[in-house]
């Protein structure tokens, strides 16, 4: 495997695993961490997460990783599964690193 | 019409189904609960008026069905994809034994099952059915004259499952086809059906559910419950210990590919395509692989597919941005739609 791969494919797990126990030490999802599969949709479906955890998502997010969430389509986006808040981490993570 | 156009008519305006492929079963009885709860993949504690996507799994912990369950007063209805509705009474019946005063009635026979998919699927209901039917929560159902409206869909637009009795069901669909006619709708094949599912990462039953793995390979695990023993639990469970090897993981690709086809980087096979199919809405190839799990993420641009060594690399499902995330039938309507703006329904 590409370093560049492998370095990729580690920030990816660690990200999720970040994601995934913010979801059960702050929203309370009755899950253990492990078994949030990483597309696994948030809200209706899935964890079925309603409107409140969705505003409690927004301030752990904000809090807990540093990452804002927009308020346009990116973030609708963004907040549809598991990875795909992962997909946001790790862009907000390189654009700092980016820029630094 | 094309299943392109169908699919199109799904992710910008609605389209009308027919399911003889879904099996409907009532159990009724004082033991409906302990004969349902048997095989159920989930906590049954479902509320009157309340339906529950689960799955039912064979001995070796397979996909056996992809299944809804209703609570409607005492009794439970199933809707369920994969076997026929004989396979499915007798699976119910065979896990059932020893238990007291239930009973499987199948309705598949009697009563006919209609979709209707799309931005604009609330609108068009309505008009059938009443206002009322807007204010409907997702998984939620409710009886109106005769016929039972389900708040459902696996297309990830707004979606309605209309279970209306043989003899009627003719005249319910003509008129929604009148009704249709003021919003473009298309009728929709299964095949349609079944690519709108893809793009929005619903499990396929008889695509991907027929790899021969396990639940947790397809990331359907929040479907299981952990806290109770159900026909392929202990399958599951010993899975979970033998460890994850594999995970269902999306992928797009310019180029087609084919289930069956292998996926390779760096020229080693790291899994295979369970599902596949061209989107017309992104205009590429969208798919579902099991790929080894050290690479089970989204994100890794250079794979390579099938015979032909395809481009291909994997992503975070949905693959589209669902027009109905951002239609709200407090405001808009299909006749409105050209005035309203709508992000684009592609992903970049």
């Amino acid at each position: 495997m590409e370093s560049d791969l492998r370095s990729y494919l580690e920030r990816r797990r660690r990200m999720l695993e970040r994601v995934r126990n913010l979801l059960v030490d702050k929203l309370g999802v009755q899950r253990e961490a492990d078994e949030i599969d990483p597309d696994t949709p948030l809200f209706a479906t899935g964890l079925a997460l309603d409107s409140i955890d969705a505003v409690d998502l927004l301030i752990h997010l904000e809090a807990e990783l540093g990452i804002e969430v927009p308020s346009d389509e990116e973030g609708r986006s963004a907040l549809r599964t598991v990875n795909s808040i992962v997909d946001l981490a790790l862009e907000k993570q390189e654009a700092v690193d980016g820029a630094e | 019409m094309e299943p392109s156009e169908q699919i199109l008519a799904i992710r910008r305006s609605v389209a009308l189904s027919r399911l003889p492929h879904v099996s409907y079963q009532w159990i009724t009885g004082t033991g409906a609960f302990e004969a349902l709860n048997r095989v159920f993949s989930r906590e049954l504690y479902v509320r009157d008026g309340q339906l529950v996507q689960g799955l039912l799994l064979d001995g070796e912990g397979h996909v056996y069905a992809d299944c809804v369950v209703a609570r409607d007063d005492d009794d439970y209805f199933l809707l369920a994809e994969g076997p026929d509705p004989r396979g499915l009474a007798e699976y119910l019946s065979l896990h059932a034994r020893g238990v007291d005063d239930f009973e499987i009635v199948d309705r598949t026979a009697t009563h006919d099952l209609i979709s209707l998919d799309g931005p604009y699927a609330w609108e068009l209901v309505a008009r059938l059915v009443g206002q009322e039917v807007v204010g409907l929560p997702y998984m939620t159902f409710f009886h109106l004259d005769g016929l039972v409206c389900c708040r459902s869909g696996k297309t990830g637009e707004y979606g309605y499952v209309l279970i209306v009795d043989r003899e009627h069901s003719e005249t319910t669909w003509n008129s929604l086809v009148e009704l249709g006619r003021g919003f473009d709708a298309a009728e929709a094949s299964l095949e349609a059906l079944d690519v709108c599912a893809l793009e929005n990462w619903f499990f396929n039953v008889r695509r991907e559910g027929r790899a021969r793995v396990t639940p947790i390979e397809l990331q359907l695990q929040w479907r299981l419950s952990r806290k109770k023993s159900f026909v392929g639990s202990e399958a599951v469970r010993q899975r979970l210990e033998e460890g994850l090897t594999r995970r269902a993981t999306t992928l797009l690709s310019k180029e087609p590919f084919a289930v069956g086809d292998q996926v390779s980087l760096a020229g080693r096979v790291i899994g295979d395509i369970v599902n596949a199919a061209h989107s017309p809405v992104r205009g590429e190839w969208v798919g579902l692989a099991l790929l080894d799990l050290a690479y089970a993420h989204p994100g890794i641009t250079t794979l390579r597919v099938g015979p032909e060594r395809t481009s291909a690399r994997t992503v975070s499902p949905p693959v589209l941005q669902n027009r109905s995330l951002y239609v709200n039938p407090q405001v808009h309507s299909y006749a409105s739609r050209e005035e309203d703006e709508f992000p684009s329904l592609v992903v970049p």
